[in-house]
């Protein structure tokens, strides 16, 4: 018992701080694994594929994803507090829980993501698996793999707007309770992902497909950014108070008002550098310098997504309705 | 089957901290948190400037966002009204601390499961009111059954103008403020 009660007010205890870095980085996996499900899906579906030359977008892409997003939910049972009870998780269906849909949304995507990964795998491939299971898994699944891609795209879709509603079903948080925001993250997820896939990806052709999809994503991002942020200005109070993190440079908002300008640096800096590699002429093969600018403009794009997560994560954490 | 609720007659609240004493004696809070506080703020121009104090707990609220966002079901509303965890079925995943516009509530920094004001559940079974009202001296605190028209909240509700915290959550919470504030002095 402590010998003063001071009670918790505004002055002792101003602001929740209950999630950290670590369900930004869950936030963040998630969002690029969604993207990469949803990239690879068109990967596969889109006519004039060769599997043998973009092994990288067609094969690895599909497997990585899920690995990705088991990578983003080891990040969220660090966070959890009692960790040896989420089984508690499985043992009910909440509707009206974001985390509840999350949690029942991730069992069923990694396994079904993994599947798609399998089926992928072309027959003269399937002697880099390592285990005869997985070899008889991609031979049984490889027939449906259209089938597969075209859920895996639609999961990757609800892993994207998911990761946002997760966030913005708290009407306690003005910053995160918008509607925009689900929007924002999904467009994100999508914008990493294709960043991922140019830098896996070896053909110029592919590498030049997914950057003229990233360009309209990143296009729409910033736009997006800023009806979020139009948006909470003109509307309430509190709404309108919890984006001023972002625009008061003292030293206690810092690494806010740092992360909106260096979010306002990266996109158009990878938007313009896109524009430029695809105005270019392109050989069979790239030069190191346009390698260079493509490979700088997918990583602007990453840290933008993880900037984003980071910011509003934790900027969420200081807005209140009172 | 009651509807219990509480009445907080804010001109009645000295801000003895008594209350939050007794909170955290009988039902053993970590040192650190709380169940209920009293926040005072000032208002107003230095000179002319008022004080108000103000007891907060949770809100029980008829729609409870915690109990909304919880994945696991371990918040859940009773038929009395009152909001309670289920502390087995709590993983700590923070999502309740998040939802609740009024920040009740806390993590048990031993045990890892969210916490809050259960009303004094523990009491209400033995027929005892919360251990916060019975300990307030100024009589600032009022408990009791919404669904009986004699009972001292239902009095209080009809006879004065009470209000709630953050009526625009939606949340429509079971804890009310009687509020009369002076002119600053």
């Amino acid at each position: 018992m402590e010998i003063a009660i001071t009670g918790t007010n505004a002055v002792t205890y101003p602001n929740l701080h209950i999630w950290d870095w670590r369900i930004a980085i869950y936030l963040f996996l998630g969002g690029l694994s969604a993207g990469l499900m949803v990239m690879s899906s068109i990967s596969n579906l889109r006519k004039g594929k060769d599997v043998a030359m973009d092994k990288a977008c067609c094969v690895r892409g599909p497997l990585i994803a899920p690995l990705i997003l088991a990578v983003g939910m080891f990040f969220i049972w660090l966070d959890v507090e009692r960790k040896f009870n989420t089984f508690w998780f499985f043992l009910t269906f909440q509707p009206l829980s974001p985390m509840s849909w999350g949690s029942w949304g991730v069992g069923i995507i990694i396994p079904l993501s993994f599947c798609y990964g399998l089926s992928t795998v072309p027959e003269e491939m399937r002697g880099m698996l390592k285990y005869d299971i997985l070899k008889l898994l991609s031979a049984k699944l490889h027939p449906y793999m259209r089938r597969l891609a075209m859920i895996n795209f639609g999961l990757g879709i609800f892993l994207g707007i998911y990761t946002g509603v997760l966030l913005s079903a708290f009407v306690a948080r003005p910053l995160w309770n918008s509607s925009i925001l689900p929007l924002l993250f999904l467009n994100s997820a999508l914008s990493t992902g294709a960043a991922l896939l140019i830098m896996m990806a070896k053909r110029p052709s592919v590498k030049l497909f997914f950057t003229k999809i990233d360009i309209w994503l990143i296009f729409a991002e910033i736009v997006i950014i800023f009806l979020f942020f139009y948006g909470h200005y003109t509307s309430t109070g509190p709404q309108r108070l919890s984006i001023m993190p972002f625009f008061s440079f003292t030293s206690e908002y810092f690494f806010y008002a740092a992360s909106i300008i260096l979010i306002w640096i990266l996109f158009p800096l990878a938007l313009v550098l896109k524009l430029m590699e695809v105005k270019e002429e392109h050989g069979d093969t790239l030069t190191s310098s346009q390698l260079f600018k493509m490979k700088l403009s997918a990583v602007m794009v990453l840290l933008g997504g993880l900037i984003i997560r980071l910011a509003f994560l934790y900027a969420g954490q200081l807005s209140r309705l009172s | 089957m009651p509807k219990y609720a509480m009445v907080i007659d804010q001109r009645r609240c000295v801000g003895c901290m008594a209350c939050v004493v007794a909170c955290k004696t009988e039902n053993g809070v970590a040192p650190e948190h709380f169940r209920t506080r009293v926040v005072e703020t000032v208002e107003g121009d230095f000179p002319k400037l008022r004080m108000e104090l103000r007891s907060e707990l949770c809100n029980h609220c008829d729609h409870p966002p915690c109990v909304n966002n919880c994945p696991t079901g371990a918040s859940y509303k009773k038929d009395d009204g009152t909001v309670q965890i289920n502390r087995t079925k709590c993983v700590g995943c923070k999502a309740c601390l998040a939802a609740c516009p009024y920040d009740a509530r806390y993590m048990d920094p031993d045990k890892g499961y969210a916490d809050k004001c259960t009303f004094c559940e523990h009491r209400l079974k033995e027929g005892k009111e919360p251990a916060c009202v019975g300990t307030c001296i100024g009589k600032s605190r009022i408990f009791g059954d919404l669904s009986d028209p004699k009972s001292a909240v239902s009095k209080l509700l009809r006879e004065n103008d009470a209000s709630v915290r953050i009526k625009e959550a939606g949340t429509l919470p079971r804890v009310y403020y009687i509020r009369k504030l002076g002119k600053a002095e």
